[in-house]
C-alpha cells in the first residue's frame, strides 16, 4: 500500500504527469490520516531541504575529523545517532468464557443516505453503507452474517475457533479475523480485502473458490465468473468517511450510488452520456455541490425534472 | 482566494477556476513536494491561479480537473529546474547568512540559545543522515541534500531509477524513526 514517503518519493520523478496529481488526489482523500501523515513526511523532507548545505558541511567535516583519528590510531570515540533497540512486547490478557447462549438473529437496515456503525457481540465493527441490509446470527461456533442487497465494511474480531462467514448471494465469505469490504449490488458482487485473508466460496458445489490477500479485490459478474484485481482498499473504504473513489467508472454507476445516497435522484437519459468515464474522487457534502465536482470532471449541466435531476451533455 | 487585480475589476471565473478552488488543498500538498518550504507552495499556487485567470473563462474545456493537474505538473517541473539554478547560485551565500531552524531559514542574527538549538538540529540530521545503510545514505545524499535528479542518482550510483525510489523512500522512513522526538 502507497504510504506517505513513498507519495512524497514518487512526485520527485523527473516525468511527474497530471496523472499523478490524480492518483496523489485519490489517495489524500480515501483516508484522512494519509494527509497527516503526507504533511509529517513533508515537514522532514523540508527541513533536510532548507538544512542541506549545513548538513553536508557537518557531514564533510566529520569525514575530516574521523581520517585524523584513524591516522593518530585507536580512538575512543562513539558513533554518534546510532539508536538503541526497541523491544516490541505483545500482550494478550484476554480470557474468554464458553457460550452457552442460544444463537439469536439480529437485523440492521438503512435508507437513503444513511450509514451505520453497528458493533457485534463479539467486538468485531460492521459499517454499514447506505440502503444495505444485513442479518447476524451468533452462535458458540460459528459467527454468520448475511448480506442482502447492499455494502458494508467488515472489522473482524480474531478468533480462530468461531470463523466468521458472510453470505452475499451466490458466494460466502469466511475469514477468521480480518478488515474487508463486500459490496452486493444487482448483479455484481464484489470483496475487497484490506487485512488478514479472506476465503470466497461460491454457494453452490460448482464453481472457483478464491483465496484473497490484502490489497485484492475479487468481482463476480451475474454469470457466477470472478476476477481479481489489484488495489488500494483505501479506495473501496472511502465511502466511510464520505467519499466515493472511482478509476474509469462509468457516469451511469456513479449515478447509481449516489442515489442511495440522496433522496432527490439523478437521471441521466442519454445512454451514450451514461458510459462516459470518471475518475477521481467525489466528496459527499451537499448534492448540489456533487453535481458541481461532476461538471468539473465531465462535460454536463443539472436541469430540474419531474423526478429531481437530469444530468445533459454540455 | 484573492485575484491579483484591484478593486472594480471583475473577477476572473469559469470552471477551470471551480476546479482551482475545489482542489487547492490537495494541489498544495502535491507541489510542495519539491518546493523547499509551504510558503514557496502557496506562492506555486498563485502562479497557478494567474495562469488560469489568463485563460478566457468562455474557453470550451472539457475535462477542468485533468487540465488542471497537467498545468500543475508543469508548473512543479519548471519551478524546480529554475530553483535548482538559483539554489546553486544561492547556496554557499545561504550559509553564511542564514542558520536552518525547524525546517525554515533564519536570519544570522539569531539570540545566541537558538542559534545552538539550530546547531544541535544539525548535528541531529547529520548524524541520522550517517546512521544510513550505505546505499541509502548514497542516495539521500545524492537526490535529496546535493539536489540531484533521481535519473542522475542512478547514474551516480551505477543502479535503476526504480532502485534509487526504493532506497529514498527506505532512507526517509528510517530518518523519521529515528529524528522522532
Amino acid at each position: 500500500m502507497a504510504d506517505a514517503n513513498a507519495w512524497l518519493v514518487r512526485l520527485q520523478r523527473d516525468d511527474v504527469s497530471g496523472d499523478d496529481a490524480l492518483d496523489f488526489e485519490i489517495w489524500l482523500a480515501a483516508d484522512a490520516g494519509n494527509a497527516v501523515a503526507y504533511r509529517r513526511a513533508l515537514a522532514l523532507w523540508h527541513e533536510f531541504e532548507a538544512s542541506a548545505d549545513a548538513v553536508l558541511a557537518t557531514l564533510a567535516d566529520d569525514g575530516r575529523k574521523l581520517r585524523a583519528e584513524v591516522r593518530r590510531g585507536p580512538t575512543r570515540r562513539w558513533l554518534a545517532g546510532a539508536g538503541g533497540f526497541a523491544i516490541a512486547a505483545g500482550l494478550a490478557v484476554a480470557v474468554v468464557g464458553p457460550m452457552v447462549s442460544e444463537p439469536s438473529v439480529q437485523t440492521y437496515a438503512t435508507g437513503k443516505g444513511q450509514h451505520q456503525r453497528v458493533t457485534l457481540a463479539d467486538g468485531s465493527v460492521v459499517d454499514l453503507n447506505a440502503e444495505t441490509r444485513l442479518s447476524v446470527s451468533f452462535s458458540g461456533k460459528a459467527r454468520q452474517v448475511t448480506l442482502g442487497d447492499g455494502e458494508a465494511i467488515f472489522d473482524v474480531v480474531h478468533d480462530a475457533a468461531r470463523p466468521f462467514t458472510v453470505a452475499a448471494s451466490s458466494h460466502t465469505v469466511r475469514v477468521v479475523g480480518t478488515q474487508f469490504d463486500v459490496r452486493n449490488r444487482g448483479d455484481d458482487l464484489s470483496v475487497t480485502v484490506a487485512r488478514g485473508k479472506v476465503e470466497v466460496r461460491p454457494t453452490a458445489s460448482s464453481g472457483r473458490t478464491f483465496l484473497l490477500t490484502p490489497g485484492q479485490r475479487l468481482d463476480v459478474n451475474r454469470s457466477g465468473t470472478g476476477s481479481l484485481s489489484a488495489v488500494d482498499p483505501q479506495e473501496a473504504f472511502g465511502w466511510r468517511s464520505g467519499r466515493l473513489v472511482y478509476r474509469a467508472e462509468p457516469l451511469a454507476n456513479v449515478v447509481a450510488d449516489l442515489n442511495r445516497q440522496y433522496v432527490q435522484q439523478i437521471e441521466v437519459s442519454d445512454p451514450q452520456l451514461g458510459k462516459m468515464p470518471i475518475t477521481g474522487v467525489i466528496v459527499l457534502d451537499g448534492q448540489a455541490a456533487v453535481i458541481t465536482r461532476l461538471s468539473l470532471m465531465l462535460p454536463i449541466r443539472s436541469v430540474p425534472s419531474a423526478e429531481g435531476l437530469l444530468l445533459l451533455r454540455k | 482566494m484573492v485575484p491579483a487585480g484591484s478593486s472594480g475589476q471583475v473577477e476572473p471565473h469559469g470552471p477551470l477556476l471551480d476546479a482551482l478552488i475545489e482542489k487547492r488543498e490537495s494541489l498544495l500538498l502535491f507541489l510542495a513536494a519539491r518546493t523547499r518550504c509551504m510558503a514557496t507552495a502557496e506562492d506555486l499556487i498563485q502562479d497557478l491561479y494567474l495562469k488560469v485567470a489568463a485563460i478566457d473563462a468562455e474557453a470550451e474545456v472539457r475535462a477542468p480537473v485533468a487540465l488542471l493537474y497537467r498545468m500543475a505538473a508543469n508548473l512543479m517541473v519548471d519551478h524546480v529546474r529554475s530553483a535548482q539554478r538559483a539554489s546553486r547560485r544561492n547556496g554557499q551565500w545561504r550559509m553564511e547568512t542564514a542558520t536552518s531552524l525547524g525546517g525554515e531559514d533564519v536570519a544570522g542574527d539569531l539570540p545566541a540559545d537558538e542559534v545552538v538549538v539550530a546547531r544541535e538540529r544539525i548535528r541531529q540530521l547529520a548524524d541520522a543522515v550517517a546512521a544510513l545503510p550505505p546505499k541509502m545514505g548514497q542516495a539521500f545524499r545524492l537526490h535529496k541534500l546535493e539536489g540531484q535528479s533521481q535519473a542522475e542518482t542512478a547514474r551516480a550510483m551505477g543502479v535503476s531509477v526504480k532502485m534509487i525510489e526504493q532506497h529514498i523512500q527506505a532512507a526517509m522512513a528510517n530518518l523519521s524513526q529515528r529524528l522522532r522526538s
